[in-house]
């Protein structure tokens, strides 16, 4: 059997259902988005002239979860216009769209009775080869599909999303005992490579994976603050990102989640999981209790565990409960020695600081031991009960929690050995497996082959076992490994990744912009220009592509007043990336996380823009007092003003529209918060392909290199229509307007007037053709100027020290 | 000399910015059905005695622009003697064209005009579509005359006094009689109904035109409440206090008045109603150029030798509350606020303010309230952009 999955359908348009229903739009699916018919006419209604044959009210539910989702922080599309790509609907009018469908996803409320009685109708209209599937995270899959026809089951599944569906990397997919392996195997392929999301194939086990052993992770750090008498500022100053957790901990991140339903999801996993060694753990804490009879519910009812009240003088004070009371008070800062002492090794890796905050001699090192061994040894002993390998529950826990390292990659990090032998002195029962592992001298988890391959250790087979390559994920750090440097330096690499192409790689802290990258940028064109068919430029950075120039380089010019040198470095930058967009080879770039400044001008510069999905990209150089000189200013212009036919500028065309959003772009330090969103700003072209697996990304954009070479030009050099002075004229009106309004300080508007003079073309008539040329010395001029001024230097300085950008 | 006499005063309903009635219907369109309506009620005027039809616009381009007067003339199928020119104060010009048309009939240069002004805020940006400052300027050392007008209402309310409290409550006072005058059907004799149109799918999803009568203004907001109204913040300043709740709406519309001397009056037995006795305008700076009235109103007084006392009803134009408070309180006439005989159906925070057809519209809304009323001298006024202000008085016949 083959699938192609075109359009979907999400049953069910609760926070889940509607979540879900956007995240597919982002991957260019089409979907039905429907809900039940409401129970009856409020007298509001009856107000508004509604009757139960008005389509207002029968769809409200699902049109209601479309709004929540259009609103929703973080947001949930990647374009607000992705909405126009759901249909909304319900259940007694509208099932019958379900006949095109290829993918139907029921997400409604965690009932045996309703989910049952409404696949039965669904049978009746969905074609036979639909997929369908349930976002259950309760219920158990072969309960639910009980009364299926042998058809039904074949291509009946669960997948399981985690909430916020577009940002949470993990998708557990559970195949029941009758679900054709062709339907796996295509759910898990279409949820990776075109959701993005990364998969764990789970047993058909209460709560699957992720929830199993995060909920108890949740509910085991609970109980050990109580035993211990501890506060859940303690707790959640320890369990944080010095162990490789999210910055909201334990605590923060039940408010996040909602305390009910945390509540509800180990209350039934208490019930499901009778034979559970630790079932206790998940049994309802007295003080969850009474928050739950209190409606203090998290984020959701702004109050939780913690809650922000603004006090006389409009601050947000945070304050904490104490849940030996069940009353808030404010919210404490513990410091402890073995944190602090862990946090400042964060440069050398979490797996570092991790072990040196685990081995902590104070009553945060004594909380750690307690808490990440009953952790271990609980992860330890649900293989094989819910699923085959130590990767499913790292990789779950890694992507659905958020956590830095899994329990087994986080036990490798402390030591295997290290960790059971304080266990023992704990009093603590290792699992048998783990001392038999041990004893057959396999000191970890994981290991690193000679080839630069991984294996990890398998229980059931009592040895070492390779972990699956993809071929579509390219790492560079094992190519690396395995002899495919071309050529370094300290700030970038260049590494062949096979079939003639190479892989242009970042790596100062932040893959910030400095004189070293800038030759590597520069030596790379030379080497792919003889040596390969072209080149991608990418790094697997979890954060950014790059966060821009180097300022503290330029802060040290501009003090040393070495203006000759900065004017160097600019317009170094400026040669390497019209080097890297005139190469006679084709290059990709292929940004994901950050691509500020210097970071975006470099992205602009290739032939193609493969970003990931989430690429926060923009311009935001004002923020430190400059303007974009690496280019940005020049392509930004090209960018807007391109695709207008010949003969149109010279008929008079009106380009204030287009530059006036370019200079908003700029003026305001404007960021895209995702690929769309940066198509739609102008940052990287229309119509350009967005990837949406990170992992698979050095791999596509590679493709592209090939696919491309195979008959490549590189641009002609173009000739930009500016508005020359009266750029200037627009944007003058208009910060005149926001300094009047407190917008804009008096040196925003002299930077702004800036960006006005080098996005006009500088002197000359209103739509004049510049060359690029043209515009990147106006560019550079400008930086010069900006960098001798007071101002500028003092927003660099504040930047360097506070990581905030200076209003002055 | 000869007397320049009003026979009829008309106006469109005002719809709002976007939303409204008219938002996608051209104002060309419109306006030719108000000029109909207009010479419909004055049945004995032979069109070939119109000598020339004064509209005017404030952004007069794209559906206005090609000297809309003349688009207009023609368009409502009046003969082709007939003549048209645009004319542009910003926001007294609808006023403006009525001054002129009277002061030409005056001089004798003509003996019927039609005048008013026309205006679709919705399809002509403020400031133009084209929008092209002087990049010499300098903003520094000269007045801004291209100021955007919510700043220039958040001067007057820093510089001269005017709290949050106070716009807000104007407001919501002309919102409250604007929905009592609607309710009273007071407009009614003062509209023309108009044929609009939108753009719909029908049930095939074709995409069709479907019209409908538009005759009722749209952008009253009633009831409203202090509270709401208070968290309302300024898009025009950080911490400002102008917001959409105290400011003028935006708004599309048309209004037109018939203009002749008082001989042809007579010679075709109609009754005049009014007489625009003396209009004046006064400069003022551009960033506080709502200030305007406060200069203008006492100088067309002195020209007509009158003092405020002698004025039975104003429409004084609410650009916005701070401004028309100011204005207001600077001439003495608070009192006559509360009163009623200031704007007593509401202003342009419920009504709109159509730009360039403001000043005809008002002049229509204060003839009709003063023939109610059977007051006998009305004032209408507003603010200009660039720091202007304009008066007009009126006297009924």
């Amino acid at each position: 059997m083959s699938f192609e999955i075109k359009k979907a359908a999400v049953l069910g348009a609760g926070v889940m259902g509607a979540g879900i229903a956007a995240h597919l739009t982002n991957a260019g699916i089409e979907c039905y988005l429907l809900d039940i018919i409401p129970f009856e006419l409020t007298e509001d209604d009856k107000k508004k002239g509604l009757t139960e044959k008005s389509p207002a009210w029968r769809n409200r539910f699902a049109a209601n979860g479309l709004a929540g989702v259009t609103k929703s922080k973080p947001a949930s599309f990647y374009s607000k216009a992705n909405a126009s790509m759901i249909t909304i609907g319900n259940f007694e009018d509208d099932l019958n769209l379900l006949a095109d469908c290829d993918w139907v996803c029921e997400a409604v409320v965690e009932n045996l009775k309703i989910k049952q009685e409404l696949f039965a109708r669904v049978e009746k209209v969905v074609k036979p080869t639909c997929i369908i599937s349930t976002n259950t995270s309760g219920l158990p899959i072969k309960d639910i599909s009980a009364k299926f026809s042998a058809n039904l089951k074949k291509h009946f599944l669960g997948t399981h999303f985690f909430n916020p569906p577009r940002y949470m990397k993990l998708m557990e997919i559970i195949p029941g005992a009758d679900t054709d392996k062709t339907v796996v195997e295509y759910m898990a392929k279409f949820s990776e490579e075109v959701l993005g999301k990364g998969v764990v194939i789970c047993k058909d086990v209460p709560n699957f994976v992720g929830n199993r052993v995060g909920v108890y992770d949740l509910c085991n750090a609970g109980r050990i603050m109580i035993e211990k008498g501890m506060s859940i500022e303690e707790v959640d100053a320890i369990v944080g990102k010095a162990v490789g957790r999210p910055g909201t901990a334990i605590f923060g991140t039940i408010d996040l989640v909602g305390i009910d339903i945390g509540t509800h999801v180990a209350q039934n996993l208490y019930d499901a999981v009778p034979d559970d060694e630790c079932r206790d753990t998940f049994a309802p804490t007295e003080f969850a209790k009474k928050m739950i009879a209190n409606k203090w519910l998290g984020n959701k009812t702004k109050g939780g565990y913690y809650k922000k009240v603004k006090d006389e003088n409009g601050k947000n004070v945070k304050y904490a409960i104490n849940w030996k009371t069940v009353e808030y008070a404010v919210a404490q800062k513990p410091k402890f020695a073995s944190i602090s002492e862990a946090k400042k090794w964060a440069d050398s890796g979490v797996a570092v600081s991790m072990k040196i905050a685990f081995n902590g001699d104070d009553a945060a090192g004594d909380y750690l031991r307690e808490y990440m061994c009953n952790n271990f040894i609980y992860a330890a002993n649900r293989i094989p009960e819910i699923c085959d390998t130590i990767v499913e529950i790292d990789n779950a826990m890694k992507w659905g929690y958020n956590h830095q390292l899994g329990p087994f990659e986080s036990w490798d990090a402390i030591g295997v050995k290290e960790a059971v032998e304080v266990m023992k002195k704990l009093g603590k029962k290792v699992p048998a497996k783990i001392e038999e592992m041990l004893a057959k001298g396999c000191a970890s988890f994981y290991r690193k082959e000679k080839d630069g391959s991984k294996s990890y250790y398998d229980f059931k087979k009592k040895g070492y076992v390779k972990l699956k390559e993809n071929p579509k994920i390219i790492i560079l750090p094992e190519l690396k490994e395995r002899k495919k440097v071309v050529k370094e330096n300290a700030a970038a690499s260049l590494v062949d990744i096979g079939d003639g192409v190479a892989c242009l790689e970042f790596h100062t802290k932040m893959n910030s912009v400095n004189a070293d990258m800038i030759q590597m940028i520069s030596d790379s064109c030379d080497i792919v220009n003889k040596d390969f068919w072209g080149m991608v430029v990418a790094n697997h950075d979890q954060r950014m592509f790059s966060a821009g120039a180097d300022i503290f380089a330029v802060i040290c010019a501009i003090s040393e007043k070495q203006w000759t040198e900065l004017e160097k470095m600019v317009a170094g930058l400026q040669n390497a990336n019209m080097k890297m967009k005139y190469l006679p080879k084709p290059v990709v770039t292929a940004p994901a996380g950050m691509a500020l400044g210097g970071g975006c001008e470099m992205a602009m510069h290739g032939d193609y823009c493969l970003a990931n999905g989430e690429t926060y990209i923009g311009l935001v150089e004002v923020g430190v007092g400059v303007i974009p000189a690496g280019g940005g200013c020049k392509e930004l212009a090209l960018r807007m003003t391109e695709g207008i036919p010949a003969g149109v500028v010279e008929s008079g065309l009106n380009m204030q529209y287009h530059y006036g959003k370019a200079f908003e772009n700029i003026a305001t330090a404007k960021v895209a918060t995702s690929a769309q969103e940066a198509q739609e700003l102008g940052f990287i072209r229309k119509g350009s392909i967005i990837n949406m697996n990170r992992d698979m990304q050095i791999y596509e954009a590679k493709q592209i290199v090939l696919g491309m070479s195979k008959f490549y030009k590189p641009p002609k050099p173009a000739l930009i229509p500016v508005m020359g002075e009266n750029l200037r004229g627009v944007a003058a009106a208009i910060i005149a307007n926001m300094k009047a309004g407190r917008y804009a300080s008096e040196y925003d508007a002299h930077i702004a007037m800036k960006i006005a003079h080098v996005l006009g073309g500088g002197i000359c008539h209103e739509g004049t053709f510049v060359t690029e040329q043209e515009i990147l010395d106006l560019e550079r001029e400008a930086f010069m100027s900006l960098c001798g001024e007071q101002k500028t230097q003092d927003r660099i300085s504040a930047m360097l020290s506070t990581g905030k950008p200076l209003r002055n | 000399m000869s007397e320049a006499v009003i026979v009829a005063s008309v106006r469109s309903a005002g719809a709002r910015y976007r939303r409204g009635g008219l938002s996608e219907t051209r104002a060309d369109v419109f306006a030719v059905q108000v000029i109909k309506g207009l010479l419909a009620k004055v049945p004995r005027l032979d069109p070939n005695d119109i000598d020339d039809l004064i509209v005017g616009c404030a952004f007069p381009e794209a559906e206005c622009g090609m000297n809309l007067g003349r688009v207009l003339a023609v368009g409502a199928g009046l003969p082709e003697p007939v003549s048209g020119m645009t004319v542009n104060r910003f926001c007294s010009s609808g006023v403006q064209s009525i001054a002129d048309a009277t002061a030409k009939i005056r001089a004798g240069w003509s003996e019927v005009i039609i005048a008013g002004g026309v205006e679709s805020m919705t399809h002509i940006p403020m400031g133009g579509g084209i929008f092209r400052p002087d990049p010499d300027w300098n903003f520094a050392a000269m007045p801004n005359v291209y100021i955007n007008m919510g700043n220039t209402a958040e001067n007057v309310a820093a510089n001269h006094g005017v709290s949050r409290e106070d716009m807000d409550k104007f407001g919501m006072e002309s919102n409250r009689r604007a929905y009592e005058a609607i309710k009273a059907g007071k407009f009614k004799e003062e509209i023309i109904p108009v044929t609009a149109y939108k753009y719909k799918k029908d049930k095939n999803g074709k995409r069709i035109r479907t019209e409908f009568i538009f005759d009722t203004d749209d952008g009253v907001r009633w009831p409203v409440n202090l509270q709401d109204m208070g968290k309302l913040k300024s898009p025009f300043k950080q911490g400002g206090n102008v917001t959409a709740a105290n400011s003028s709406q935006m708004t599309d519309g048309a209004a037109f008045s018939l203009v002749m001397s008082a001989e042809k009056a007579k010679a075709l037995g109609v009754k005049p109603i009014a007489k625009l006795t003396h209009y004046a305008v006064a400069g003022c700076k551009p960033e506080e150029m709502g200030v305007g009235p406060r200069y203008a109103i006492p100088k067309a007084l002195k020209l007509a030798g009158l003092t405020t006392k002698d004025i039975e009803l104003f429409e004084i134009n609410e650009a916005f509350a701070s401004q028309a408070l100011y204005c207001i309180r600077e001439l003495g006439l608070e009192d006559r606020l509360n009163a009623g005989d200031i704007n007593p159906n509401g202003g342009a925070i419920a009504l709109g303010h159509p730009l360039g057809c403001t000043g005809a519209k008002l002049t229509a809304q204060l003839l009709h309230e003063m023939k109610r009323r059977g007051n006998k001298r009305g004032i209408v006024a507003m603010c200009i952009g660039g720091g202007m202000g304009a008066a007009a008085i009126f006297e009924m016949l």
